[in-house]
């Protein structure tokens, strides 16, 4: 993760979270992703949409500085263990005997550490959480006991504990029943509009017109990054020009 | 004419007879080659015989008689030896095939001939791998069978204990025999093996008397000694010391903790002064032993075997000597 | 009568109370490591790096005899060697950690057996291999009280990171490099209570006492921290045990340390609360999740 001293006091100016100048990430020299320039604003809600393959979680991981840039370069304005992140493919032990309660309060790593205790405040914080995805009361329940939506739901009650300034999430609801989503993006939107910058990997086309307000087309390299009105139909268009060639 | 021939064949004569004092004088020159069956004997041999008898030893220092086995060199050596110093009380179960191998052709002596025999009691400790109950010891060892176990005490003798050479009187009984014996190979020399005999006799005479006094020195309830080898019968009973056997703790699987506590307990009742155990390899098994009763563990005994030159035990003499320092020390420490 | 089975050897024994003080530091040690192995599916891997630890715990021997010291520097270094070797195969190559590891440890494993064929007899090997509770001398139960207090505490130092990294690696990747040093850490414990125990259990038994407690405990509870206290406990009532059966019943007594501790298992494997034989059998079909419980910790 580039970060000049510059960089940061001009994107801290111009409310900047991230600058990509020509990025190019790959895996083992081979490129994923070519030529993505632009800006994400702070407070801005994005949607990242692409056929697959595109390059979607590619980016984000880049953004995450998990991937070294192999051309072009990306500013960040914060460090990377400020950064909130849901990962697509869960690599959570579902049937690890932990509970609720201690699951989302890994979200509060940052103030805790390996030796901090939980605080009651924070247990509170914790608590409202869980009320805000719909799991009040499942605090003291094996996280092996919960649905596929509910299980995602509390991963979103562990960002919302770790109140990051930046969330990126990659598909979030995959696989996750209709209530849940409905419940999921109400809190997306509360983030938005508490001035967090949101990112989010979606295919659902519907969603996005609905819900972001700007979007991101990827297919290799960037194709459009604006309002997600302008951006869709290019998408859309894309996708038909195949069809018919 | 005639006193020509009679000339010529007094020269040849005169020559002839020359050569036979040359001839005895070179055949005398030669040492009488003599072999020992294992390297006590041919220490004492050495000192009988001195620079008129080279001998060799089947059976080398740190080497173990009963599971020995003879290489064709060495049935090669036998072969070519006009003299056998063997031990007999079957301590060399392998020594009649061999002479019988290399037909072997000349004079064998049995240095143990005419002591006064000890018979091993039924139930002493034999060392082996396996936790034998009391009493039954005797019946499993009176006949020949080959311990394939990897650990170097497979002792399977008669009833009758063959470690004669432990007390110093055996030894002399021993010398005494071996001088016999070269004189009666080598009549040329008797003179000489009979005056080193002698000298030597005396020395050990002296050994012995050192020894009765400074072992009767020890105080009664400081007598007891608990050893794994059961070689040392006639050393204790010349020298009024009690080599308790201990059962069943073997040699290389790890002991349990009944037989550790059996022989504790043991060595607590019968208030033993030393511990002796040279086939434990694990040598904080014998320091606990010691914490746990009291005993003092001893040094390393030299039963069957002198050490390499060099070492503590390199002769008969001092293999005493070294045996007897270390028992000491052990029995007089507190 | 119980007073003269169950207590009359250790009170008339000083060598039985020195083993019982030597295997109830080492469980309190290697016990709830286990509990993390099972976690993170690394149970073998714990009976791979106690033979890893061998050769070094092998060249310690050759080289200065049967010293406390030199044997347990040479294991531990051993043991981290093939640990970091095999961490950065995984990283770097096509391997996983398993395959990688595997590897290394069997090398590992035929070194010591060639280093002590070199020197040491078969009574030796044997030695090394099953130890000898019963002969435990001061410096060594120093050694295994201390490496029993260093691992409780850096277990705690680690405990939640090391749970984080198991449950959500992704998660703790985000958060710095504490999940690669929780695991580094976690890897020294594990060899260090190795080598600990392969003093006095021997490296065959040693990780008995990792395991089998850990696998028993699995059974009666779910939180992780009351498997690792169960698991202690099991560890040491199996100590206990076997101490009594080789006494009482003649049986070498680090074979008969892990016998009672798979017995131990045996009977939580059939009989236990949860997931055992006799719990599959009762649950109705569609309840597959036992019932819940207080907050864990």
């Amino acid at each position: 993760m580039m970060q000049s001293v510059s960089g940061l006091a001009a994107a801290a100016v111009h409310g900047i979270d991230f600058e990509l100048s020509n990025l190019c990430l790959g895996y083992g020299g081979k490129l994923a992703l070519r030529g993505v320039s632009g800006q994400f604003a702070a407070g801005s809600m994005t949607a990242i949409v692409g056929p697959n393959g595109g390059g979607k979680s590619t980016l984000l991981k880049g953004l995450l500085g998990q991937l070294a840039p192999m051309q072009g370069s990306l500013r960040c304005r914060y460090p990377r263990a400020a950064l909130g992140y849901l990962a697509q493919a869960c690599e959570v032990e579902r049937d690890f005997p932990i509970s609720v309660e201690d699951f989302v309060s890994m979200g509060l790593w940052a103030q805790t550490g390996a030796l901090g205790a939980v605080s009651d405040a924070q247990r509170a914080q914790i608590s409202m959480a869980l009320a805000t995805v719909g799991l009040q009361g499942w605090q003291p329940r094996w996280i092996a006991e919960l649905s596929g939506g509910q299980f995602q739901r509390m991963r979103f009650a562990r960002l919302w504990v770790q109140n990051p300034p930046v969330i990126l999430l990659d598909e979030p609801f995959t696989g996750v029943d209709e209530p849940s989503i409905d419940v999921l993006l109400q809190l997306l939107q509360q983030w938005h509009t508490r001035g967090r910058t949101v990112l989010a990997v979606l295919h659902d086309r519907e969603m996005v017109e609905a819900f972001f307000p700007q979007a991101l087309a990827l297919a290799g390299t960037q194709l459009a990054w604006g309002a997600s009105a302008d951006v869709l139909p290019s998408l859309a268009a894309r996708a038909g020009a195949r069809r018919r060639a | 004419m005639s006193n020509f021939y009679l000339n010529r064949r007094a020269l040849l004569g005169l020559a002839l007879t020359s050569a036979l004092p040359v001839g005895s004088v070179w055949a005398a020159g030669q040492p009488l080659p003599v072999v020992a069956s294992f390297s006590i004997l041919q220490d004492l041999t050495r000192q009988v015989g001195g620079d008129r008898v080279s001998v060799s030893a089947l059976v080398g220092p740190d080497g173990d008689a009963h599971v020995f086995e003879p290489t064709p060199q060495q049935a090669r050596q036998l072969q070519q030896a006009k003299v056998l110093v063997a031990n007999g009380l079957d301590f060399e179960g392998w020594l009649p095939r061999l002479k019988k191998a290399s037909g072997f052709q000349g004079q064998e002596i049995v240095a143990s001939q005419g002591i006064a025999v000890r018979t091993l009691p039924k139930g002493q400790g034999h060392d082996h791998g396996h936790d034998h109950g009391a009493g039954k010891e005797g019946h499993d060892h009176d006949h020949d069978h080959d311990h394939d176990h990897d650990h170097d005490h497979g002792h399977h003798h008669g009833p009758n204990d063959p470690h004669a050479w432990q007390d110093v009187k055996n030894a002399i009984v021993y010398v005494r025999n071996i001088a016999k014996g070269l004189a009666k190979a080598d009549p040329a020399n008797a003179a000489q093996y009979d005056k080193q005999a002698t000298q030597y006799i005396a020395r050990l005479t002296a050994l012995d008397a050192s020894l009765r006094q400074r072992f009767a020195a020890l105080p009664a309830e400081r007598r007891s000694v608990v050893s794994t080898h059961d070689a040392f019968g006639y050393f204790a009973q010349a020298y009024g010391l009690r080599f308790v056997p201990v059962r069943g703790l073997s040699t290389e699987s790890e002991p349990s903790a009944r037989d550790l506590a059996a022989l504790v307990k043991q060595v607590r009742a019968e208030r033993i002064g030393a511990i002796f155990l040279e086939n434990i390899s694990d040598p904080r098994l014998l320091e606990q032993l010691a914490r746990e009763t009291g005993a003092a563990i001893g040094g390393r005994l030299y039963s069957d075997a002198l050490s390499p030159d060099g070492g503590p035990a390199s002769t008969y003499v001092d293999m005493v000597e070294t045996n007897a320092a270390t028992l000491l020390k052990a029995l007089q420490a507190r | 009568m119980i007073a003269e089975l169950l207590w009359q050897p250790f009170v008339d024994y000083g060598f039985m109370r020195r083993a019982l003080a030597g295997c109830l530091a080492l469980s309190a040690g290697a016990a709830p490591l286990g509990t993390i192995l099972l976690l993170r599916r690394m149970s073998l891997v714990g009976d791979a790096m106690s033979h890893a630890i061998l050769p070094g715990a092998a060249l310690g021997y050759l080289l200065f005899g049967l010293s406390l010291p030199a044997m347990t520097i040479g294991g531990l270094a051993a043991g981290l060697i093939v640990a970091m070797l095999s961490g950065v195969v995984t990283r770097y190559t096509a391997l996983r950690e398993d395959a990688s590891f595997a590897g290394f440890y069997l090398i590992s494993l035929a070194l010591g057996v060639l280093l002590i064929s070199l020197r040491g007899s078969n009574v030796d090997l044997l030695h090394v291999l099953f130890g000898s509770v019963l002969a435990l001398d001061d410096p060594t139960l120093y050694l295994t009280a201390t490496i029993a207090s260093l691992s409780m505490l850096g277990l705690a130092l680690v405990y939640r990171p090391l749970l984080m990294e198991c449950l959500d690696p992704g998660f703790l990747r985000l958060q710095g490099p504490m999940g690669s040093i929780s695991h580094a850490l976690f890897m020294l414990l594990l060899v260090l209570n190795l080598v600990g125990g392969f003093h006095s259990l021997g490296t065959l038994m040693a990780v008995a006492l990792v395991v089998l407690p850990a696998a028993s405990a699995r059974f009666w509870l779910r939180g992780v921290g009351l498997q690792m206290a169960l698991s202690t406990a099991i560890a040491m009532a199996g100590s206990l045990l076997g101490l009594l059966l080789s006494y009482h019943a003649g049986i070498a007594a680090s074979a008969a340390i892990t016998l009672s501790l798979g017995c131990l298992y045996l009977l939580s494997l059939c009989l236990g609360r949860l997931g055992s034989v006799r719990a599959q059998r009762q649950r109705p079909a569609n309840d597959s999740v036992s019932e819940p419980m207080g907050v864990s910790e």
